[in-house]
C-alpha cells in the first residue's frame, strides 16, 4: 500500500480472457504446465505473490515477452487445491497495479521483473459527479438485467468510497470484454477510469433497453391472447354466478336435445354423438367449432327415416298426370306401371328413369307431375357443365369450405328419403382431371348400392333407394355405356302441327292467358291464327318458342286493356303479323324442281328433324371424292360408300363407266357452318350421285333418309317422327324410308300418316327407282332381265 | 479485501491487551500505532514454515497483509506497546503511559 514505487521479480500468470483487478478476489484456474509451474513458485515463497497480466491473444498457449499486456497485478494466493488433472486452483486477491518492466526467464515459468505503479490519489468535485452518474447508471443497467437482483447487490457497489474501487467492482461485474477490462486497469488517472467505466455503461445500458423492448414487443402479442382468455373465464364465471347457461353450451345442449329427438339411425346417432363431444369440448372462437356446428345440423336436416307417403290411387294419379301433359302415352303408363307395383309391393325399388327428346317437349315438367301425381317431393339438380366430381359427392370436412355433395343437399331440401330426384341435361356432364362426374352417377343410380350411398363431406352411408330419380337428356350419344345401362329409357319425340295445336289450346293459351292479367273471355285465338304461328313464327320439336310467341299475342292484348279496350278481343290470322312482325320461318327451303346431282334428305337434330338438299357435282379435271360441309367420319364413310356402290353399279344404272376415268366428284351439304354426323344420309347422296351421273333429275316431292351398304341394302335409322314431321312441315309429300322403319310410323298421328306418302325401301334400286322416274325404267329393265 | 484478524480486548491493572488470532505471523512483520483513542494493527502473514522438498498440496490459510483498527475508551497516543508471540497467538499490550513515565 505504500505510496512510492517498488521494484521486485514475480511468477507470472497468464489470463487468457480477464483482468484481475487490485483489491478485488477472483477464482483462477492454472492449467498450462508454465502456468502451474508459476504457481507453485508463488506458492513456495513465504508472501505466496505472483504477477496475474492477461495475454493480447488468448489463443496463445505458451506466450513469450511480447505477449502481455504492459500493465497487470500482483495477487496474493489466498487458497489453493490441486485438482485431480493436475491443473490448480486457486482464489488470488489482487494486491496493486504493476508496470511490467520486462520478463527475465520464461524457463520453467515466466518471471517478471515487475515495478508497482498505483493510480494517484486525487479529490475533485468531477470525480465526485462521475461517481454518482456512474452509481445511478449501475443501479438502472442491474435493475434492467437483474429485476431481482438482492439489494444487497446495489448496496455493496455504492458502499465503496473509494472511485476507484468502484470503477474495478463495477467493471469487473459487466462481464467487458478483456480489452476494455484491460483499458480500465491501465487508466491513468481516476478520472479517466470513472469517465471510460461511463461510457461502457451507457453502452451496456443501450444495449438492456433495446433488448427489454424486444422482449416485450414479443410479450404484448402473448399478453392479448391471455387478456381475452382471461375475459371470457371471467364472462363465463360471471354467468354462472348468475344462473345463466354460457351461449355455447346452450348451443350444445339444445343439439343433444334436437339429435334425441330426431330418430337418427344408430351408426349416425354415434358418429353425431361423437362429433357432438368434441364440439363442446372447443372453444367457440376454434374454427373446427363451427365446421362441426354446420356438420351436425345437416345430420339434424338429413331425412334418415322420413318418407312421405305415396298417393296410390291410381284413379287420381291419372288424371293428374292428364291434366299437365298432353299425349305421352307410354310415359304415362309406365308412372301408372309404377305406382300399381307400390301398391302391391311398398319395399319396391324406385325405378331411375330417363327422358330423351329434344327441348322443350316437357321432360322437366313431366317430372313435376309425375312427383305430384304420386304426392311425393319434386327436387331437380342440373349437371349440365358440372365437371367435378366432388360436386355431386362433396368434399372431405377436413377441407375449408367443404360442402355436401348436391345429392345430399337436394335430399336435405326435399325433406323426405322418397323425393322425386330429377337429374337434368345428363348427357351435358362434363369430365376433366378433377374427375368424372359419370362415374359417380354410377354409384348413385345403382339400386344395389344406393342404399348406403356415401358423401365424402357426411362419412355416413344415406339411403338413396327410395329416391325416384329421372334423368333427363336432349341426345343420348354423349352419356356414357355404364351409365346409359342403369337407366330405363323413355323417349320423348317432337311434336307434330296437330299436337302443337292442341297443346296450346290446352295449356300454353290459358297459362300466358293468365300470366298476362287476362280472362278466358277476353282473349281468343282462331285456329288459323295459331296454326300460323306454329308454321311461321317457330321452328323447334318442342313448344317453347310457340309458348313465346302466345305470351307475346297475350301481352298485346292485355296492353290494349290496359289502354281502356272494353270487350274480348279475338286474334286472326291477319292480325297476327301486326303484332308479333314478320314472319320467321318460311317453306321457300323448297324447291320447286331440281337439277340434277340435287337430292332432298332428312336430318335428326337436337331440336327436331330438318330437311336438308344434298349437292353433287362433277369435276371434269378433278380426281377422287371432295366432300364439304362440316361432316363427321361417320358420314363421310357413308359417302364413300354410296360413291362406291354406284360406281360399281355404273352399268347397271346405264352410265358410261368412263365418266369415272379423268373426272372426280364433290358432295357438298349445305348450312356448311353446322356441323353433321350419322349414316342416316347414305341413300340421299347415293341418290344424288346416280343423277349427276345419270344427268336425271331428282324428284322435288321426295325426300329420303336411310343407311347404305356396299351392297346396296339399306338399313333402318332413328328419329323418324322428328324427320317425318320436317319433311311434312317443309310442303313434301313423299318420303322415302328403310323397310325396318314401318314400326316407327305408328308413333305418327293419324293425320299425317294419312297426308304423306311413305315409301319403304330394302335396296338402294328401290330408292333410286322412287327418287328418279327416268331411272326407274332402266332399273324394271334389269330386274326384268 | 484485507484479512481482519479476529481479537479478544482485556482490560489490564496498566492498561489494555489485545490478543489476536495470528498463527504463524512474526512480531517482526506487524506494525502497531496508535492514533487517539484507535490501535492500528497490521502486517502480513509471511509462509515461512516450509522445509526444503515440500511442495504445497493445498492451501487454506491465507498468507498475506492484514489490517485490524481496534477502537478503546482511552486515549492511546502516547501508551507504551510492546507484542509477544505466544502460542499462536499474537499479544499486543498497551500501557498507560502515567506507568511508564
Amino acid at each position: 500500500m505504500s505510496e512510492q514505487e517498488q521494484i521486485e521479480t514475480l511468477p507470472v500468470l497468464p489470463l487468457k480472457n480477464t483482468v484481475l483487478f487490485p483489491g478485488l478476489m477472483m477464482p483462477l484456474t492454472a492449467g498450462r504446465p508454465a502456468s502451474i509451474a508459476a504457481v507453485d513458485a508463488a506458492l513456495s515463497s513465504e508472501g505466496k505473490e505472483l504477477l496475474v497480466i492477461a495475454q493480447r491473444d488468448a489463443a496463445v498457449e505458451v506466450p513469450g515477452p511480447n505477449d502481455f499486456f504492459s500493465i497487470g497485478t500482483k495477487a496474493v494466493v489466498k487458497r489453493m487445491a490441486r485438482q485431480p488433472d493436475g491443473a490448480v486452483a486457486l482464489i488470488a486477491q489482487g494486491v496493486e497495479r504493476v508496470v511490467l518492466i520486462r520478463i527475465e526467464e520464461t524457463e520453467p515459468y515466466a518471471k517478471a521483473r515487475v515495478r508497482t505503479s498505483p493510480v494517484p490519489e486525487e479529490q475533485s468535485t468531477e470525480i465526485e459527479a462521475m461517481q454518482r452518474a456512474i452509481l445511478e447508471l449501475a443501479g438502472r443497467a442491474v435493475q434492467l438485467a437483474q429485476p431481482n437482483a438482492p439489494e444487497e447487490f446495489a448496496r455493496m457497489i455504492a458502499g465503496n468510497e473509494d472511485p476507484l474501487r468502484l470503477v474495478y467492482l463495477i467493471g469487473s461485474l459487466m462481464g467487458l470484454p478483456v480489452e476494455k477490462e484491460q483499458a480500465l486497469l491501465e487508466a491513468a488517472t481516476r478520472l479517466d477510469a470513472l469517465r471510460l467505466l461511463h461510457s461502457y455503461l451507457l453502452h451496456e445500458l443501450q444495449v438492456l433497453e433495446l433488448r427489454n423492448q424486444i422482449n416485450t414487443q414479443a410479450q404484448t402479442e402473448m399478453n392479448k391472447q391471455q387478456r381475452e382468455y382471461f375475459l371470457r373465464q371471467q364472462l363465463r364465471a360471471i354467468q354462472q354466478e348468475l344462473g345463466e347457461e354460457n351461449p355455447e353450451q346452450a348451443e350444445a345442449a339444445l343439439l343433444r336435445q334436437q339429435l334425441d329427438e330426431a330418430h337418427l339411425p344408430d351408426e349416425v346417432r354415434k358418429e353425431a354423438e361423437r362429433e357432438l363431444g368434441r364440439m363442446e369440448k372447443l372453444p367457440p372462437a376454434a374454427p373446427d367449432y363451427h365446421v362441426i356446428r354446420t356438420y351436425l345440423e345437416l345430420i339434424l336436416e338429413l331425412p334418415w327415416r322420413k318418407s312421405t307417403e305415396d298417393n296410390l290411387d291410381l284413379q287420381r294419379a291419372r288424371q293428374v298426370l292428364d291434366e299437365d301433359h298432353f299425349d305421352l302415352k307410354e310415359v304415362k303408363e309406365r308412372i301408372l306401371e309404377h305406382l300399381g307395383v307400390l301398391k302391391l309391393n311398398p319395399e319396391a325399388n324406385a325405378p331411375i328413369l330417363c327422358f330423351v327428346g329434344p327441348p322443350g317437349v316437357g321432360k322437366t315438367s313431366l317430372g313435376q307431375s309425375i312427383a305430384r301425381s304420386l304426392g311425393r317431393r319434386f327436387e331437380r339438380i342440373s349437371l349440365g357443365g358440372m365437371h367435378d366430381e366432388a360436386e355431386l359427392r362433396g368434399h372431405r370436412r377436413t377441407y375449408i369450405g367443404a360442402l355436401p355433395g348436391r345429392i345430399i343437399q337436394a335430399m336435405r331440401r326435399a325433406g323426405a328419403n322418397n323425393p322425386v330426384l330429377m337429374l337434368d341435361e345428363v348427357d351435358k356432364l362434363g369430365r376433366d382431371f378433377r374427375g368424372d362426374p359419370a362415374a359417380a352417377l354410377l354409384e348413385i343410380l345403382d339400386p344395389a348400392q344406393n342404399h348406403s350411398f356415401r358423401d365424402n363431406y357426411l362419412d355416413l352411408p344415406f339411403d338413396l333407394s327410395k329416391v325416384f330419380f329421372i334423368a333427363t337428356a336432349n341426345t343420348l350419344d354423349t352419356i356414357p355405356q355404364p351409365l346409359l345401362d342403369r337407366m330405363e329409357l323413355l323417349r320423348l319425340q317432337g311434336y307434330s302441327e296437330e299436337e302443337k295445336l292442341e297443346i296450346a289450346h290446352r295449356y300454353l293459351i290459358p297459362r300466358q292467358v293468365r300470366e298476362a292479367g287476362l280472362t278466358a273471355e277476353q282473349f281468343t285465338l282462331e285456329d288459323e291464327a295459331l296454326r300460323h304461328v306454329i308454321a311461321r313464327y317457330t321452328r323447334e320439336a318442342g313448344v317453347r318458342q310457340l309458348e313465346r310467341a302466345i305470351g307475346r299475342l297475350a301481352r298485346r292484348v292485355a296492353l290494349r286493356f290496359a289502354e281502356g279496350h272494353t270487350g274480348a278481343v279475338t286474334i286472326t290470322l291477319g292480325d297476327v303479323p301486326e303484332m308479333l312482325g314478320p314472319e320467321r320461318y318460311s317453306f321457300e327451303l323448297t324447291r320447286k324442281q331440281l337439277p340434277p346431282g340435287v337430292a332432298t334428305g332428312l336430318a335428326w337434330t337436337e331440336a327436331g328433324g330438318d330437311v336438308l338438299y344434298i349437292e353433287a357435282t362433277v369435276l371434269p379435271a378433278g380426281r377422287g371424292l371432295t366432300l364439304t360441309g362440316q361432316l363427321g367420319e361417320v358420314m363421310q364413310e357413308s359417302a364413300r360408300a354410296a360413291q362406291s356402290y354406284i360406281w360399281s353399279h355404273a352399268e347397271d344404272l346405264g352410265i358410261g363407266a368412263d365418266v369415272f376415268k379423268d373426272t372426280g366428284v364433290h358432295i357438298h351439304v349445305p348450312a356448311g357452318a353446322i356441323p353433321k354426323d350419322g349414316p342416316s344420309a347414305g341413300i340421299t347422296m347415293a341418290t344424288a350421285l346416280a343423277s349427276i351421273y345419270s344427268r336425271l333429275p331428282v324428284r322435288s316431292d321426295t325426300a329420303m333418309t336411310g343407311e347404305i351398304t356396299l351392297t346396296g341394302l339399306v338399313l333402318p335409322i332413328g328419329g323418324v317422327k322428328e324427320k317425318v314431321l320436317a319433311a311434312r312441315r317443309a310442303g313434301l309429300r313423299r318420303v322415302i324410308l328403310p323397310a325396318e322403319n314401318q314400326k316407327d310410323l305408328r308413333e305418327l298421328p293419324e293425320n299425317v300418316r294419312s297426308e304423306i306418302e311413305f315409301i319403304l325401301a330394302e335396296r338402294i334400286e328401290d330408292v333410286l327407282a322412287a327418287a328418279i322416274p327416268e331411272l326407274a325404267t332402266r332399273l324394271h329393265l334389269i330386274e326384268a332381265a | 479485501m484485507v484479512w481482519r484478524p479476529l481479537a479478544d480486548i482485556y482490560r489490564t491493572r496498566d492498561g489494555w491487551a489485545v490478543k489476536l488470532d495470528l498463527a504463524g505471523v512474526c512480531p517482526e512483520d506487524v506494525t502497531v500505532v496508535t492514533r487517539g483513542s484507535q490501535v492500528y494493527i497490521s502486517g502480513s502473514r509471511r509462509d515461512r514454515i516450509i522445509e526444503e522438498g515440500w511442495n504445497l498440496y493445498a492451501m487454506e490459510i491465507a498468507y498475506c497483509h492484514f489490517e485490524r483498527v481496534i477502537e478503546l475508551p482511552d486515549e492511546l497516543e502516547r501508551a507504551a506497546i510492546s507484542l509477544e508471540c505466544r502460542e499462536g497467538m499474537l499479544i499486543v499490550r498497551l500501557a498507560r503511559n502515567e506507568e511508564n513515565q
